[in-house]
């Protein structure tokens, strides 16, 4: 018995290799029983692959993981309710009426900071605080309806555009065309022609800014609709619009909001730089670049200085946080990084 | 493993190489305890599927490893010093390009498109040898001469795009060898190019590895370029080296189930009229602790210890190794497939 | 090669022709009221009529068109009717553009040099501490209005170092702000844009092959990324440089310096049509040019580019 295991033991070790004496004395106590054939589980073999992969949840997961762009999402969400809200709080003054004290008449012009007026008043009487939110919202409405319209249509032209490969040259030439024109030039050309207004302003932004976004879609489209697994659907006969919208759409996502959220501070911008050469909305329609060029009529003398700074804040910090958030989720939403 | 049975020096030696990546938050291990012995002067081929470990074994040769990876544990010796273990770019530039050099799969991407082929040569002269100027041009012009590209003077002075996809290997290849390195490895080098081309690349190489004394590793899945080429096959599953030996002995008497499964499922060995072998299931996900042998779930003739314990090295003969139970002699004897059997066959018949 | 180039040009031509044509035929839009100038009260109506006759804007558009044509090709961009009554524009516009050119091409070189630098440093450093602070600029510099932060610097330098806020000849202390002031928004661009282009080109299979030469990240990047940045860089130098001539808008405008840019301004609050044309076919045809220049540019700089050379491909 002791020398047949022995022989046992010798005739394994002599086959094993990488293991240790104990390692190969212990293998060689294994029964027999454990060197028959197993059972084949042919599900089993089928289950063992990889993919845990989801795309929306990789996005998700970066973007949560970034303290900051959380903070802005919140901060800004809070912000933009604030602004629609701000009219129903109590003790709310109005935007264009002229403040004065009941008992002179005299009225409160260039009342610096107070308990009434909490950002003071410009130099005709009027309060800053209401002034400010009610610009806030025209830029914001200003700037919403923009990316509404430039998404619409954008989008729209963009996916044909790209899609149907007869009209490509068609719009290249247009794009190009559009393209050598000096854009603020172009605004403030159509501004010009068409007089300053509400409507002015939207119809201009508008115009200038639906054809980056429609180039932008026309080059992702091109990417994907020669992909494989498009090719595939057109063989078997699916109809174009479905296969945009469901297999190209869900990648642009991504894009889509990223533009929409820069689409805010641009807008702010452009007005503001309109209202300053002398484009801009009536003074009737209270706006960020209103204010902002009220106060710097005034910036010179140190006591009204406050009436610069209240929209400049309020400007600076939407745009600055539009465009961080932007930022933050095309970073989330970029498959590169989901690697981490 | 073990030493006997080979004439000449060992350059490298691997020793339970393990690889991790960080991946969406989860940790891979894409290599799983690999050794390996690299003999002078010979031909290793590396074979097996996509995500087997290939190019991650061999990046670690050169400190390439993407960005989320890095060396768990084990060690790479290499003229007495341990690759695994470096830490900074300085040790590696003594290394890349002057005692280990790489050929990539895809030359169209390869060069830089913007700088002439003879600067790139040139370059990797200057680096490693002190060349400058009209040395390093001429030396240029000898190893252009060398791969066999013709007219070099003009061909110094042209840019890739003015290449074809086999005179930019060519190339590829010319840069990786300018320096005399010890090992060459050529990850897939012919997978991008015509079938034609293929065998003059593959030519090329095994010119240069006799006039320049080159150890090459190969990476290929494709077993023709193996037959050509290899002196000795490294079959590598799920991260792991599952069987190792000359090239007939693994060809011919291959004795691992995956081996056998690779090996069957050439469509040479397809008999007419019946349907063509392709293996079952998937390869196992790398994030999970794998237990047992890797290849047990997809293996019909699997035994029970299989699925328990991962097996150690057997030895078939002083020079050929695979890690399976089969081979184990308690274990129930288990019959290879019929192609694998026609082929041992054969291999007997042409002995004698 | 030439046919691409005789061809580029001709697209350019046709280009121009449209463009301008286009904006032509907007200006055209115009109310004519604005066309009567400072005193069109006290006109009767036969004189406003002749005004208008005289500028040629009651004949048919087709008639219009070849008019201007013929008129721009000969060099005359019409006469001013607000401003400077009776005076060519050219003669108007002439003076200020070298204003404009001056301060845009300091301000070029600086944005160049240390927007591109900075690119560099902040891709070679990705990460860490300048990388984000060179991230943070750039973000902020987008995001805010450009009014914002040329008044705020307007405001403030001017008071911390107590130099005069308006740009004057004799006083090259005034010319600072505004140079630095335009070059603020070409740093951020192009240092964003270097940056990006580094680290995408980090990934690309050439650089791999160059790494494993043996070659130090710093060596790639300087010897193969860098070189390799300035090719797509230069289709957009032409048109920077000749955007120079036009002038900062705001800039010219806060520190009151007689440029192309605060002439524009005024001709459009005081509603000079002529004026405002001239100079809006000069901002198109300098933009036409531009991109033509670039286009032509990158030919010469890319080896590529280079089609159907002897010998060739084999």
């Amino acid at each position: 018995m002791g020398s047949s295991r022995q022989d046992k033991f010798q005739q394994l070790s002599d086959g094993f290799l990488a293991l240790s004496e104990e390692e190969a004395e212990r293998v060689s106590s294994y029964s027999d029983e454990l060197f028959r054939p197993a059972e084949f589980d042919t599900e089993a073999a089928e289950k063992a692959g990889y993919s845990n992969y989801s795309y929306w949840g990789s996005t998700l997961r970066l973007f949560l993981s970034n303290k900051v762009s959380v903070f802005l999402l919140v901060f800004l969400a809070a912000l933009l309710v604030f602004t629609f809200v701000q009219p129903y709080l109590p003790n709310q003054l109005h935007p264009n009426t002229i403040y004065q004290d009941p008992e002179t008449g005299i009225h409160y012009r260039n009342v610096k900071p107070n308990a009434k007026f909490w950002f003071g008043t410009n130099n005709i009487g009027q309060d800053l605080w209401s002034r400010i939110w009610s610009g806030t919202r025209t830029s914001l409405f200003i700037g919403l309806c923009v990316a509404l319209v430039t998404n619409v249509v954008g989008i729209t032209l963009g996916s044909i555009w790209g899609y149907a490969r007869k009209w490509d040259k068609l719009f290249t030439e247009i794009y190009n065309l559009f393209d050598n024109i000096p854009y603020t030039v172009l605004r403030m050309l159509i501004t010009f022609i068409m007089r300053p207004s509400l409507f002015t302003m939207i119809f201009v932004m508008c115009l200038t800014g639906w054809i980056r976004m429609a180039k932008y879609i026309r080059n992702q489209i091109l990417i994907y609709r020669d992909r494989e697994y498009n090719l595939a659907s057109r063989c078997l006969g699916t109809p174009a619009l479905r296969i945009v919208v469901k297999n190209i759409m869900p990648q642009l996502v991504s894009v889509i909001m990223l533009q929409t959220a820069l689409c805010i501070p641009d807008a702010i911008g452009s007005e503001v730089f309109l209202t300053y050469i002398g484009l801009g909305l009536p003074v009737s329609i209270p706006s960020l670049g209103n204010l902002i060029n009220e106060g710097r009529l005034v910036m010179l003398v140190p006591a009204q200085r406050y009436q610069l700074f209240f929209p400049v804040i309020v400007v600076s910090i939407i745009t600055v946080s539009f465009y961080a958030l932007g930022n933050a989720f095309a970073d989330a939403s970029d498959p590169r990084n989901h690697r981490r | 493993m073990s030493d006997s049975g080979r004439t000449s020096e060992t350059i490298l030696r691997v020793e339970d190489l393990v690889v991790k990546f960080g991946l969406r938050g989860q940790v891979l291990t894409a290599l799983r305890g690999v050794s390996l012995d690299l003999r002078e002067g010979e031909s290793l081929a590396i074979v097996g599927e996509s995500g087997a470990g290939k190019s991650v074994f061999t990046k670690c040769f050169l400190g390439m490893l993407d960005a989320n990876g890095w060396v768990d544990s084990g060690s790479i010796m290499f003229e007495g010093q341990d690759l695994a273990k470096f830490t900074t770019e300085k040790e590696w530039l003594r290394i890349r390009g002057k005692k280990i050099a790489m050929v990539f799969q895809d030359p169209m991407t390869s060069l830089n498109p913007l700088r002439t082929v003879g600067s790139q040569i040139s370059e990797v002269l200057g680096l490693h040898e002190g060349l400058r100027g009209d040395d390093a041009k001429s030396r240029t012009y000898e190893i252009l001469d060398q791969v066999g590209i013709n007219d070099p003077e003009m061909r110094y002075r042209q840019y890739p795009h003015e290449f074809s996809g086999g005179m930019r290997q060519r190339v590829v290849i010319a840069i990786a060898v300018a320096c005399n390195p010890k090992i060459l490895i050529c990850d897939e080098p012919t997978t991008a190019l015509d079938v034609t081309i293929q065998a003059q690349i593959l030519d090329l190489v095994k010119r240069l590895q006799e006039q320049l004394g080159l150890t090459i590793i190969y990476i290929t899945h494709d077993l023709g370029v193996v037959a050509n080429v290899a002196d000795t096959v490294a079959v590598m599953y799920a991260g792991d080296v599952v069987e190792y030996g000359s090239a007939e002995e693994v060809f011919y008497d291959p004795r691992h189930p995956y081996t056998w499964a690779l090996l069957s499922s050439l469509p040479q060995l397809g008999i007419k009229g019946q349907p063509l072998y392709s293996i079952r299931g998937t390869p196992p996900s790398l994030f999970a602790d794998i237990k047992g042998d890797a290849f047990a779930p997809r293996n019909p003739n699997a035994l029970a210890i299989d699925l328990m314990e991962r097996p150690p090295y057997y030895k078939v003969t002083p020079t050929h190794y695979a890690r399976t139970w089969l081979l184990d002699p308690r274990a129930t004897p288990i019959e290879p497939p019929e192609a694998i059997k026609a082929m041992r066959a054969k291999y007997k018949r042409d002995a004698q | 090669m030439a046919r691409y180039v005789v061809g580029r040009l001709g697209r350019a031509l046709i280009t121009m022709f449209i463009v301008l044509s286009i904006v032509f035929m907007l200006m055209r839009l115009l109310p004519v009221e604005t066309y009567y100038g400072a005193r069109s009260d006290t006109m009767s109506d036969a004189v406003k009529e002749q005004i208008l006759r005289n500028l040629g804007l009651l004949d048919p558009m087709p008639k219009q068109l070849a008019r201007f044509w013929s008129e721009t090709l000969r060099g005359n961009l019409g006469r001013s009717i607000v401003l400077r009554v009776g005076q060519e524009n050219t003669s108007i516009i002439g003076p200020k553009a070298v204003y404009s050119f001056r301060f845009g091409i300091a301000s070029l070189a600086i944005s160049l040099i240390i927007g591109l630098s900075m690119g560099v440093l902040m891709a070679a450093n990705k990460g860490k501490y300048i990388d984000r602070l060179g991230n943070t600029y750039i973000l902020l510099i987008n995001a805010l209005p450009a009014a914002v932060y040329y008044l705020f610097i307007q405001l403030y330098i001017t008071q911390l170092f107590k130099i005069p806020m308006l740009y004057d000849a004799r006083n090259p202390v005034t010319w600072i702000l505004p140079t630095v002031s335009m070059s603020l928004g070409g740093i951020a661009s192009n240092s964003m844009w270097m940056r990006r282009y580094m680290v995408d080109q980090l990934n690309q299979d050439y650089i791999r092959l160059a790494m494993a030469k043996g070659m130090s990240s710093r060596q790639v990047a300087f010897r193969h990324i860098l070189r390799n940045a300035f090719i797509p860089m230069s289709q957009s130098l032409p048109t920077s440089l000749l955007f120079t001539i036009s002038g900062s808008l705001y800039i010219e405008s806060l520190y009151s310096i007689p440029g192309m840019g605060g002439l524009l301004i005024t001709a459009i609050q005081r509603q000079d049509n002529t004026l405002v044309q001239a100079m809006v076919l000069l901002y198109s045809a300098l933009s036409v040019t531009g991109m033509l220049l670039g286009d032509l540019l990158m030919m010469v700089v890319d080896p590529r580019i280079k089609l159907v050379k002897e010998g060739g491909v084999r």
